[in-house]
């Protein structure tokens, strides 16, 4: 398991990354945390020409504020995400998500950026980017793009991102002081990706759902939002929620696969408890807050 | 420590002492801590190439061309072989009881390829990256062909071997239920039938397979391998290749744990260390973990029905077994694992059972051994014992009382006549009870069920034969040598082999206490196959009992030497002797103490001093065989909740409670019982190494490939029975228990919690869709949309394939029945090549067998003019009689021996 | 394929060499720097053998190139025990709680609780036993391995139990 030949550049800046990156046109795999591509080179599953390392590129790490939003470089590792006063202030949700990804080792090297742009549909930040409508910013030697995170999944690892574009940055929405976090997975073991997943947020405001952000994971061929329970949600009084029946309902959104760990139907059945259990605990803690 | 109890009037044990029965640090430990081992990767020797091969990528076909050029002239790359290029040398692929294989097998592929990840081209090159690079150019074009794949494929399938009628590789038993035992599963008040489906699964030892080679000069050949022993390594590879013992020398300091897959080397090792004999330079290949769960040999895929007939109290009356295994194309035990039966009633009074038990090649990688392969008839057996108390409607606890062997039963024979002497599942169920409530439990389990959480109950209890010496080829005794050296510092050199179990320190804590030294001052050496001598190594939970008794009469002889040579320089009688802590005492005069290294320096160098006829130096040497075999028993508990939602497993609590008589080191029998638990659990709820219908693995990570982790393992609690054995220091094997006892523990307990849903069918691993499918009771785990490609093919029952017909004897134009024949039987330890010599006189027959073992008379008759009928009585490995029923035609003979209890055996044999 | 000239700091001992890109720092540390107690399980992130501690944090060194350490920290398993041979306290408790057998997965489980117990950190057991669930144990069933985390936790009062 030794991976095929390839050259390596470290780049420091994003112009220049940016600018190795199309020079190779399309023979170039960018190295974040590598700790997804790395397997995948040593398989000899993925055979780049050249790794641009972009762990050099200081403008890609870190957490900012912008108006109305919270920036993510995508080089902020995810054992500094679990970490971060800003995040855990901010978007408790994801930390809570970064926590369940990888193990403790993976975590130290793995990058909130890789595991959005990766996206495998089990795993946990690229339905958290799609639950709380985050926007993937993208730059090449043409320019910089925007993307919305619900537009930038395609299928299993496979995204809108072109062959000569980078991400350079993850922006998500605010979210008011004394919102609701929501998460639940469903792994085998600790690390394991999920079986089923459910990730998102909600506002309540005067015993009433006001605002609505979810996304379920490991539910289909990408991360999907969950449409049908957020508009289910907005609008209803805590007294009247039927979690049960918007439970019922949001599975309706999700296309689960087979596999040999599990059949869809075990995921539509199990996601549906999973969802209605999350969001019962979810509101219960809300109101104690 | 537990007080040995129980073992009042059984053998005799060494007891405690002041380091045998203590939890003494291991001397293994600092060095492996600190990253000081020597594993087969750590080695390298100068001017040493590095290999990898070229795979199969289909699991059957003809090679119509395999094209090397490309990766030829990759720079770096040295040469690359295939089996034309090494097929003059020999290069046998022995079975673990070094007999020749009934197929053809190769080292690498020869002309068609078998199972996916069938090496097919070795190639040796500068590094590892850059073999990689070549192995990946090497192009193999293939006629594919649909491979047999499961079981059921097996029974109706082409023969995955050419020139073979069917894919039975061994079959044991009968066809037919024997008729008296049919009627009386038909005539029993409860007849239960069941099936037990076990995944396959990947021995997973954390360091792969690995092999550093060199040749030494024209016929020398140093090995660093990764297994289990190298003098078996040395002496496999002996007669493998052909080449003297003595020039092979085989070199395993510290090895990665085994657990059945490094007993011997297999295909790669074979063809590397037939490529560095070639190539003349050091070869190493280290196994990459694809490669190790694709290419290396697995284990325990196979079915049981069991039938089990109880009267209206829950005792048994009769029972009967069908066994399939599935051993891939190539195994490394070509069997049908008679152990199974042998012992699935064994601790229990089962009046009559009878069984057919068989072993199918299919296009999938080869079998071997792991960690109690006979296994599955505890699983069986203990998860039978509860179905049948659910239906019965008795406490499954109740329903073991009732039927296990208790000590007061014994000396006793089982169905399967092995005599039992001193088994103590009873017991050990007992002393579990006494500590588990289970009454209690019965409450707790009811208020949750109220809240609607289910908890659940399993018990178990088995016997395991460790510690066998005597009937196997490779399964010898031990062989301990020892020393005090000039300098007072005790030496020994053990046939051991430690793959984590420690036994530089068990051997080295019986050296110190026999001997009267401290633990610090003895050394134990082991894990190099030019010294010591030959043992199997960890193989059947044998080091412990038989190296332990070495060890022990070793130690012993050394220690009365000490003490003859001592009072002969005091002028005491040697009872007055008497050896603590390195110091050698005289009784009433302490004046005359002397150092242990006074009284060595004496031995080694001053001959003048010693005693008329004494053999100067200070060294000893025992080789120990034991009983045949040892048995060791065990009931473990275990508490889960199930979680009804989701069907997910959590375990709250595990008691186990076994019997392995003088345990040397508490903390490392609790090791190794801890360690088959936990792979239990594996088996249980995570692993399985599972093919798509073309037979392409769908594990080949440990992504996919699920070991349990911490968070699996809950914390164990254990009790100890320490009733000795016959063995010489009273030892009981503990290296496979775990595994075996654990499994139907865990299945008991989640079949218990959800006893309200109905029955879980026991077809491993229980996964959470498994699980919530008896939950709700519709199918979660099929998949839901039919697949692409419709292959699916209906299961079929696994149809008896058709019984060898022999052909109607032509008429015979001369028959000369008189003189001798070779002949040889396929028995289930591989075949046995005698010679037989025949007289005959009328219809009356006389004549003997001859084999190596030595020769034996009989007397029979002649039917039909052809038809040869003669009965022999053995006494090893059990007195059984074996019914010969062959058949002369021109210089050819065949037929079948039927052997006891052990089924038929096919003969087949020509005239000298 | 292109090759570079690095540099690091291997427990404390600066060392360089030249390296291909697609030498994992695993290979380097075993095959160039000779530190053969970096164990290599699987190669792709899941056993943890090969854990080491760069720039203070645990990684799996199978998932990072040499090249990628260039100017780093880097401890193995060789660098903890003290020169006289003192063992490192997680050495220590793991020789004293049995927590190995065969020894290959040990210097992986050894530098996860090095670094996670290091300096001043104060690891809850749970802190210690879930960051374990990175480490793959095939002969222990992990019994000794959670009594030595046990003992190497902070308790509520802050002290090590």
């Amino acid at each position: 398991m030794k991976p095929a030949p390839f050259d390596y550049v470290a780049p420091t800046t994003i112009e220049e990354a940016c600018a190795v990156i199309a020079e190779a046109g399309g023979g170039a795999t960018v190295m974040a945390g590598g700790q997804t591509l790395m397997p995948l080179l040593n398989l000899r599953m993925s055979q780049p020409f050249i790794i641009v390392d972009i762990n050099k590129i200081a403008e890609l790490k870190g957490v900012s504020r912008g108006a109305g939003v919270t920036r993510i470089g995508p080089m902020l590792r995810q054992c500094d995400a679990i970490t971060s006063e800003a995040l855990a202030r901010d978007l408790p949700v994801l930390v809570q998500a970064v926590r369940h990804i990888g193990h403790h080792q993976t975590r130290n090297r793995g990058t909130v950026g890789g595991s959005i742009a990766l996206g495998e549909p089990a795993a946990e930040l690229p339905a958290t980017a799609v639950a709380l409508n985050a926007t993937i910013e993208v730059r090449s030697t043409a320019g910089t793009r925007k993307i919305p995170a619900s537009e930038f999944y395609l299928g299993p690892y496979m995204n809108t991102l072109q062959p000569d574009e980078l991400i350079t940055g993850i922006t998500f929405p605010d979210w008011p002081k004394g919102h609701i976090p929501l998460f639940r997975e469903l792994a085998q073991r600790p690390g394991d990706f999920a079986l089923v997943g459910i990730v998102g947020a909600l506002v309540v405001e005067a015993g009433k759902i006001t605002r609505a952000g979810i996304a379920w994971f490991g539910m289909g061929p990408t991360p999907i939002k969950a449409k049908t329970a957020e508009q289910m949600l907005v609008g209803q009084s805590l007294d009247t929620l039927d979690i049960q029946a918007v439970a019922e309902s949001a599975i309706a959104d999700t296309a689960p696969f087979d596999d040999q760990h599990a059949s869809a139907e075990y995921r539509r059945t199990v996601g549906k408890r999973i969802f209605a259990s999350a969001l019962r605990e979810a509101l219960k803690t809300g109101e104690v807050a | 420590m537990t007080a040995p109890e129980m073992g009042t009037g059984m053998g005799t044990g060494i007891g405690t002492g002041r380091y045998i029965g203590q939890r003494v640090r291991r001397k293994e430990d600092p060095r492996l801590l600190t990253g000081r081992g020597q594993f087969v990767d750590d080695i390298s020797l100068p001017g040493m190439l590095h290999c990898a091969f070229t795979r199969s990528q289909i699991a059957r076909g003809k090679i119509l061309a395999i094209k090397t050029d490309v990766a030829r002239d990759v720079p770096g790359v040295h040469a690359i072989y295939t089996q034309q290029d090494i097929a003059h040398y020999k290069a046998d692929l022995l079975s673990f009881f070094l007999a020749a294989p009934d197929v053809e097998m190769t080292p690498l592929a020869n002309g068609r390829v078998a199972y996916v990840g069938e090496p097919i081209a070795l190639i040796i090159a500068d590094n590892r990256h850059i073999a990689e690079d070549a192995a990946s150019l090497v192009e193999v074009d293939y006629a594919d062909e649909d491979p047999v794949v499961t079981l059921a494929d097996a029974a109706r399938g082409l023969p995955v071997h050419p020139g073979t009628d069917n894919n039975i590789a061994a079959q044991m038993g009968e066809e037919e239920i024997d008729e008296e035992l049919a009627a009386k599963l038909k005539s029993a008040p409860h007849l239960i039938t069941h099936k037990v489906v076990h995944q396959r699964i990947s021995q997973s030892p954390m360091e792969t397979r690995g092999v550093v080679v060199t040749r030494d000069g024209t016929e020398e050949l140093t090995l660093y391998i990764t297994c289990q022993s190298p003098h078996l390594v040395a002496r496999w590879l002996s007669l493998s290749l052909g080449l003297p013992e003595t020039a092979i020398r085989v070199i395993a300091k510290d090895v990665g744990g085994g657990f059945g897959l490094k007993n011997h080397p297999w295909k790669e090792e074979l063809a590397v260390i037939v490529a560095a004999l070639k190539f003349g330079r050091p070869l190493k290949w280290i196994e990459d973990r694809y490669e190790n769960l694709v290419g290396a040999n697995q284990a325990r895929e196979q079915e049981m029905t069991l039938q089990v007939a109880f009267d209206n109290d829950g005792k048994l009356i009769a029972s009967h077994g069908d066994y399939s295994v599935n051993i891939g194309a190539c195994p490394q035990l070509p069997e049908c694992n008679i152990a199974v039966h042998m012992f699935v009633w064994a601790a229990y009074k089962m009046p009559a059972y009878g069984f057919l038990t068989r072993g199918w090649y299919t296009n999938t990688v080869g079998y071997a051994a792991y960690r109690g392969p006979w296994a599955m008839e505890t699983l069986i057996r203990e998860t039978v014992l509860d179905i049948a108390a659910r239906r019965i409607g008795i406490d499954p606890i109740e329903i073991r009382r009732r039927n296990l062997v208790t000590l007061k039963d014994q000396p006793t024979m089982t169905c399967m006549e092995i005599p039992l002497e001193d088994i103590t599942p009873a017991e050990c169920l007992e002393k579990l009870l006494a500590h588990f409530d289970v009454a209690a439990f019965r409450k707790q389990q009811e208020a949750a069920r109220k809240e609607g959480r289910y908890l659940g109950l399993g018990v178990a209890a088995y016997i395991e034969p460790t510690g066998a010496a005597g009937s196997i080829a490779t399964m010898t005794g031990e062989l301990a040598q020892v020393q005090i050296e000039p300098t007072g510092k005790v030496t020994a050199i053990m046939s051991t082999h430690s793959q984590g179990h420690g036994t530089a320190t068990t051997m080295a804590q019986i050296f110190a206490d026999r001997l009267g030294v401290r633990y610090e001052d003895v050394t134990v050496f082991e894990g190099d196959s030019s010294r010591g001598g030959f043992s199997p190594g960890a193989a059947g939970s044998r080091q412990g009992v038989i190296a332990g008794g070495a060890a022990i009469m070793a130690g012993d002889l050394l220690a009365a030497k000490v003490k003859q040579l001592a009072a002969h320089l005091a002028e005491a009688s040697v009872d007055a002797i008497r050896i603590e802590d390195g110091m050698v005492h005289v009784e009433g005069s302490p004046e005359k103490s002397r150092t242990l290294r006074q009284i060595a320096e004496i031995a080694y160098g001053e001959p003048d001093r010693l005693p008329p006829g004494f053999e100067p130096g200070l060294e000893a040497k025992y080789r120990y065989q034991p009983p045949p075999m040892t048995f060791a028993s065990a009931a473990n508990a275990c508490v889960v909740e199930v979680d009804t939602d989701t069907g997910f497993v959590k375990i709250l609590r595990w008691i186990s409670s076994e019997d392995c008589g003088t345990p040397i080191n508490p903390s490392v029998v609790e090791g190794q019982i801890a360690g088959g638990l936990a792979q239990a659990i594996g088996m249980v709820l995570l692993e399985e190494m599972s093919f798509d219908d073309r037979g392409n693995p769908l594990a080949a990570t440990y992504k996919d490939y699920m070991l349990p982790l911490i968070s699996d393992v809950p914390t164990f609690e254990f009790l100890h029975a320490n009733t000795p054995s016959k063995s010489v220091g009273g030892m009981r094997g503990v290296g496979e228990g775990g595994a075996i006892i654990g499994t139907p523990t865990l299945v008991n307990a989640i079949a218990d919690a959800l006893a309200p849903f109905g029955e879980v069918p026991v077809d491993l691993p229980l996964t959470p869709a498994k699980l919530l499918s008896v939950i709700e009771g519709r199918d979660l785990v099929s998949p839901t949309v039919a697949p692409e490609a419709p292959v699916v093919v209906a299961v079929a029952p696994l149809v008896s394939a058709a019984p060898v017909v022999q052909a109607a004897p032509a008429p015979a134009n001369e028959i000369l029945i008189d003189g001798d024949w070779k002949m040889v039987l396929s028995t289930p330890v591989g075949p046995q090549e005698m010679t037989g010599h025949f007289e005959t006189d009328g219809t009356a027959l006389s004549g003997y067998l001859a084999a190596a073992e030595g020769q034996q008379a009989f007397t029979g008759v002649v039917e039909n003019g052809n038809n040869l009928l003669f009965d022999l009585k053995v006494e090893k490995p059990l007195k059984i009689t074996l019914k010969y029923n062959l058949t002369v035609e021109g210089n050819r003979i065949s037929g079948k021996c039927k052997m006891g209890i052990f089924g038929s055996a096919k003969l087949t044999g020509h005239k000298l | 394929m292109s090759k570079h000239h690095i540099e690091m700091t291997i427990n404390g001992r600066r060392h360089s060499g030249d390296v291909e890109a697609r030498v994992s720092l695993s290979d380097f540390l075993r095959d160039d720097a000779g530190y053969t107690g970096v164990h290599v399980g699987c190669e792709h992130g899941v056993c943890g053998a090969c854990t080491v501690i760069v720039d203070g944090k645990a990684v799996r060194s199978c998932l990072m190139l040499a090249v990628q350490a260039e100017g780093a920290q880097v401890t193995t398993v060789e660098g903890l025990a003290a020169s006289d041979g003192t063992l490192h306290p997680v050495q220590q408790v793991l020789l004293e709680e049995h927590g190995l057998q065969c020894g290959f997965c040990t210097p992986g489980f050894v530098m996860t609780l090095a670094a996670l117990t290091d300096g001043d950190a104060k690891p809850s057991e749970q802190q210690l036993v879930s960051a374990l669930s990175g480490n793959v144990c095939r002969c222990t069933g992990y019994q000794g391995i959670r009594r030595a985390a046990k003992r190497l936790a902070c308790n509520e009062a802050g002290e090590n139990s």
